[in-house]
């Protein structure tokens, strides 16, 4: 849960009492983070997102740990972590296994698996090929079983001779973010590994070299400089990327395989490079499909659908037949079954044997080993070593690896302290605080009658409408959803109060009323709920309908605003200490008390896990169905109780009074601090956006502005705001 | 046969009605429902489809349907446009200020597509590269236009050359020149999507740009560019909304900005991105506006209207995940527990 400090994440980790009452959360965390590793630097505040892949994973793993489980599945725990941190981790799970937990360890990689397993499953197409004793299997008999036959582990003959071939890519003095200083050079016909633990540079330099982040420094095509920096160059030049996370990076999941495979020959199907031929596309796709062996029902059939070997090898086919200059390819067999392996391996010879010259990087040494013909190997950031020819063997590559590791520091990103300030949790408050305190003083300079107790009350309890509404709208945004139809339910709220709150009416009378409008509420955030998680309706659509039919039920009770509200409800409503409305110190009180809840409360770290990433929040036991309810039906509830306030401000059963909340809702949660995403807000946040929004309404009447100045400012505002909050939390999160 | 059988067999017939229509494609539902709504029109309002009152409903659908198309694009690539709103009226407000100040009809269109050009690139720089979500930057940006707006024309309707009416009320060979440009945008748009490289591109890039990053796709001309071409869309609507109606205020707008909204839903185009299709979208907006058009000719209030927009939008998204719904109905209960999510299923015929 990114969104969350690596405190909140463990907390969530682990059944309530877990934590002993008398320890702080933080340092129980201390000590948790300790336990792994003293030297760790990881603080208990310090925000999941900003840490390193390294770090989460440690993080992640704690957190299963701390719960003391009896039962531990761990799928892949090792894909991120360094020897030393495997090793931990391998020693921890045997002090679990000594104390009765029982461990499902899923890994691909076999050797671990047989250092660490007593039995071991394979698992083929789904099901069982038998559960053997560790200690009785072999490494190859894991993978016949795997593979389900005989298997040729040859890889295929290396190139030779590949001194006499001309350099194709050459690099001087390449740095970036993750690397720096690398030079070297690859020749036509030959494969280069880059070989590294995990984050030592060798990801991010072949990324930079596809243009996909920024770097400086010389390369060299075929002995052309060219700029790998400008967007979407590299592609032009010739140089072509396979990425190494084939869901996110490398397959259009809902495109056809025909589609996937043309996207990046495009120039190959069209004509004159705009116009696509239908005959040509259907041609390279059906050629794909037979040259590759990928096994597809049609050409035609979404490229999500086929396994993980199939997506490779499309992927693939439509990589190399792009007549590339060099090929970058990250992982060329990650989640590619062991048959599907030997062909890729096979393929990728074949076309380096054509004068396609590739660059691979790879976390697993053998695989390094058997398919390159050079290898670089990388850490922190530097090659520090090269193998050539005879020393290209898997125990040479990990031995460089191991050896040049030792001195690896575990680096904390250095982003600047200003930014982690603005990406933190107060700089909104802060920011907005001084922004209202400023124009206050401002407006009153200018106009004394602004700081009068008429203006302050009348302003006030705008400002306690705004942010009640602005509440609900702050509780649902932070589990990523929205509501538009809050404005015509605050409309609909009136004129529903306006048949029962009017002169005379008895008490019992009143009390229905009271009654009525909140079981409606309640029930347009059950029905909000409704449509957007059982029926699956994006939120903006299902609410957008609401919002209409709400707006058309309020019209239909009361075409034209009627209906005064009686004096002695308005009067309540009214009521002041000095120049303090009741309701605005309500809405701070509850500000106050729902801002701690969230931050304190195991309710509230739940829900900001929640919006933060959901199926991690699922993993740690919060209910989805239940957490989206309760935030549905809140935003509702906090709608009507925005109405209250209203009524008094209006007086009548206005149809439309509502509408404009809607907007002005989201904009107060949004200058409040609030991610559209989920999982980042603050309800004082919103309370001082919805502060700021009425006051700038206010002033610019003071000052006798032009009205356009109240759109000007609120679009300003917004932009400014929200610019700020995104460019610091992204300058904050780690690479 | 017992009871519960029975309901069985029903639950399992209903599911074969469902997903036999539903075979029919996501996209084509709407025109069956257009044909639909002329079809009961004709038998419960014969008034509504006469010659004279389509006459007067499609100029009205025609600028809906160019918003729609902007719309569309947008929304294919994940983001939704608030500022379409500000952009109709400011696109009408700078024709009326512009053409009255110039005296050329011609200058003033091309400075009003200036500012979409503009404005569309505002917006696609704040929601791709400094990252604000496109629902708030867009509703920022619309603040800002609405605030030209409000300043070129002091609150207050102002009247557009009388050249620009007449282009809004001129036909061509009989038809309307409202529809036949929106005809024409409508038919740019989908050849540009389903006939070139940039179309392709551009649906890679919706469906998920950091492949189409990875795969050598400038995101960021897409990005911007979608956002542009939305805007311009905006603008032509506003152009022949001004002088259709024969003026421009900062209210014009918002008769476009829901609607339009509401018309890309019920055309089928999801909003999670990727697909869509620019065609349905106006096909949607022909059949919301004949859907008011019906109404009203029944006698109900812009009230009960309002009730049959959102049964509309409810109906068309609503019916595409029944389904998916009924197929997986014990799920449902699962999913309020928090037990494993349910299985996707794959109801829906891609085509």
């Amino acid at each position: 849960m990114p969104d969350l400090t690596v405190a909140e994440n463990l907390l969530l980790g682990v059944t309530p009492d877990r934590v002993r009452p008398d320890v702080s959360l933080s340092s129980w965390t201390t000590e948790l983070l300790e336990s792994w590793r003293t030297d760790l630097k990881i603080a208990p505040n310090d925000r999941v997102a900003e840490l390193n892949s390294e770090q989460r994973f440690i993080v992640e793993i704690l957190r299963a740990l701390a719960a003391e489980p009896k039962v531990l599945v761990l799928d892949e725990p090792t894909e991120h972590l360094g020897p030393d941190d495997v090793s931990r981790l391998f020693a921890r799970i045997r002090s679990l296994t000594a104390a009765g937990c029982a461990v499902i360890y899923i890994s691909h990689r076999i050797h671990e698996v047989l250092s660490i397993a007593d039995r071991v499953t394979v698992l083929r197409d789904g099901q069982s090929q038998g559960t053997h004793d560790a200690h009785k299997l072999t490494e190859q008999q894991i993978v016949e079983a795997i593979v389900g036959r005989e298997l040729n582990r040859e890889f295929p003959r290396k190139a030779s001779h590949l001194e006499h071939s001309e350099i194709a890519l050459q690099v001087y003095g390449y740095h970036g973010k993750g690397f720096t200083n690398i030079g070297m050079a690859v020749r036509r016909g030959e494969i280069v590994g880059l070989a590294g633990i995990d984050g030592n540079g060798q990801r991010e330099f072949i990324r930079a070299l596809a243009g996909l982040s920024r770097a400086g420094g010389s390369v060299f095509i075929n002995g052309r400089p060219v700029d790998t920096a400008l967007f979407g160059c590299a592609a032009k030049i010739g140089i072509r990327y396979v990425p190494g996370d084939r869901h996110r990076d490398g397959i259009f999941g809902e495109l056809s395989v025909r589609e996937n495979v043309s996207i990046r020959r495009l120039s190959d199907v069209s004509i004159g490079r705009l116009l696509v031929s239908n005959g040509l596309d259907t041609n390279l796709a059906r050629r794909a499909v037979d040259d590759f062996s990928v096994k597809t029902p049609s050409i035609e059939t979404p490229i999500r659908l086929l396994s993980g070997g199939n997506q490779q090898k499309v992927v693939l086919s439509s990589v190399l037949g792009s007549s590339p200059a060099v090929v970058l390819i990250d992982e060329p067999t990650q989640g590619v079954d062991v048959g599907a392996r030997m062909e890729i391996y096979k393929t990728l010879r074949a076309t380096a044997a054509d004068g396609i010259p590739m660059i691979v990087v790879s976390s697993d040494a053998a695989e390094i080993a058997g398919l390159c013909d050079r290898v670089l190997i990388f850490s922190r950031g530097h090659i520090v070593r090269e193998l050539n020819g005879e020393d290209v063997t898997e125990h040479n590559i990990t031995s460089s690896m191991l050896t040049s590791t030792s001195i690896r520091h575990h680096a904390k990103v250095g982003a600047s302290e200003l930014w982690k300030w603005a990406a933190g949790n107060w700089a909104p408050i802060a920011i907005l605080c001084t922004v209202i305190a400023l124009l206050g003083t401002y407006a009153a300079i200018n106009n004394p009658f602004y700081l009068s107790e008429r203006n302050m009350i009348g302003m006030l309890s705008l400002v306690a409408t705004l942010s009640f509404v602005a509440f609900g709208q702050q509780l649902l945004m932070l589990v990523g959803g929205i509501d538009l139809s809050v404005g015509p339910l605050m409309g609909l709220m009136l004129v529903i109060q306006s048949f029962y709150l009017v002169d005379g009416a008895s008490m019992e009378h009143q009390i229905l009323g009271w009654l009525i409008s909140f079981v409606v509420a309640a029930g347009v955030g059950l029905t909000n709920w409704l449509l957007v998680v059982p029926m699956r309706l994006h939120p903006m659509v299902a609410t957008l309908a609401t919002f209409m039919i709400l707006q058309a039920s309020a019209l239909i009770l009361r075409p034209v605003a009627g209906g005064l509200i009686s004096e002695g409800v308005t009067e309540l409503i009214m009521t002041t200490w000095g120049a303090v409305p009741i309701g605005i110190a309500l809405a701070a009180a509850m500000a106050v008390g729902l801002e701690i809840s969230l931050f304190r409360s195991r309710w509230g770290v739940s829900l900001r896990g929640f919006g933060s990433r959901p199926e991690a929040a699922r993993l740690a036991g919060v209910q989805p169905g239940k957490t989206l309810l309760f935030a549905y039906i809140g935003c509702s509830i906090f709608a009507a109780i925005a109405a209250i306030p209203m009524l008094a401000q209006v007086g009548s059963g206005d149809p439309t009074a509502g509408v404009g909340y809607t907007l002005a809702s989201i904009a107060a949660v949004v200058i409040g601090g609030a991610s559209l995403s989920g999982g980042r807000g603050s309800f004082l946040g919103a309370l001082l956006g919805a502060l700021l929004i009425t006051q700038v309404n206010v002033v610019t009447t003071f000052l006798n502005l032009d009205d356009a100045w109240q759109s000007y400012l609120l679009g300003m505002m917004i932009l400014a705001s929200v610019a700020l909050y995104s460019k610091s939390r992204q300058m904050a999160v780690a690479v | 046969m017992s009871n519960s059988e029975s309901v069985k067999v029903a639950k399992g017939q209903l599911l074969d009605v469902v997903r036999g229509r539903l075979r029919i494609g996501e996209f084509s539902w709407v025109w069956l429902a257009t044909i639909g709504l002329f079809a009961a029109s004709a038998l419960l309002a014969p008034g509504s489809v006469t010659i004279g009152s389509l006459a007067s409903m499609l100029p009205f659908a025609g600028i809906l349907a160019i918003v729609a198309v902007g719309q569309t694009l947008v929304i294919q690539q994940r983001g939704l446009d608030m500022s379409s709103a500000g952009m109709v009226s400011l696109a009408g407000t700078i024709a009326a200020s512009v053409g009255v100040l110039t005296n050329s009809i011609i200058i003033a269109v091309v400075a009003a597509l200036i500012a979409a050009v503009v404005l569309g690139i505002v917006n696609g720089i704040l929601t791709s590269k400094i990252g604000i979500s496109p629902l708030v930057a867009t509703l920022a940006t619309n603040a800002v236009l609405i605030g030209g707006v409000r300043s070129t024309t002091g609150n207050a309707p102002i009247s557009v050359p009388e050249s620009l009416q007449a282009i809004a009320h001129a036909r061509v060979a009989g038809v309307p020149s409202n529809i036949l440009l929106a005809v024409m945008v409508v038919a740019i748009a989908w050849i540009v999507m389903h006939k070139t490289t940039i179309g392709r591109r551009f649906v890679a890039v919706g469906i998920n740009p950091s492949a189409a990053a990875s795969a050598g796709i400038s995101l960021l001309t897409y990005q911007i560019g979608t956002y542009v071409a939305a805007a311009l869309c905006f603008a032509v609507g506003g152009l022949l909304l001004a002088g259709f109606i024969g003026s421009a205020s900062h209210t014009a707008g918002n008769d476009y900005l829901m609607p339009a909204i509401a018309a890309v839903v019920v055309g089928g185009t999801p909003f999670t991105g990727g697909r869509g299709s620019v065609i349905a979208s106006a096909v949607a907006a022909l059949f919301m506006t004949q859907l008011s058009q019906l109404v009203l000719a029944l006698g109900a209030s812009s009230a009960v209207q309002l009730l049959v927009q959102a049964t509309a939008i409810l109906m068309a998204t609503a019916l595409r995940n029944l389904p998916a719904l009924l197929s997986r109905l014990p799920a449902v209960a699962m999913v309020f527990r928090g037990a494993s999510a349910a299985p996707k299923c794959v109801a829906s015929n891609p085509g």
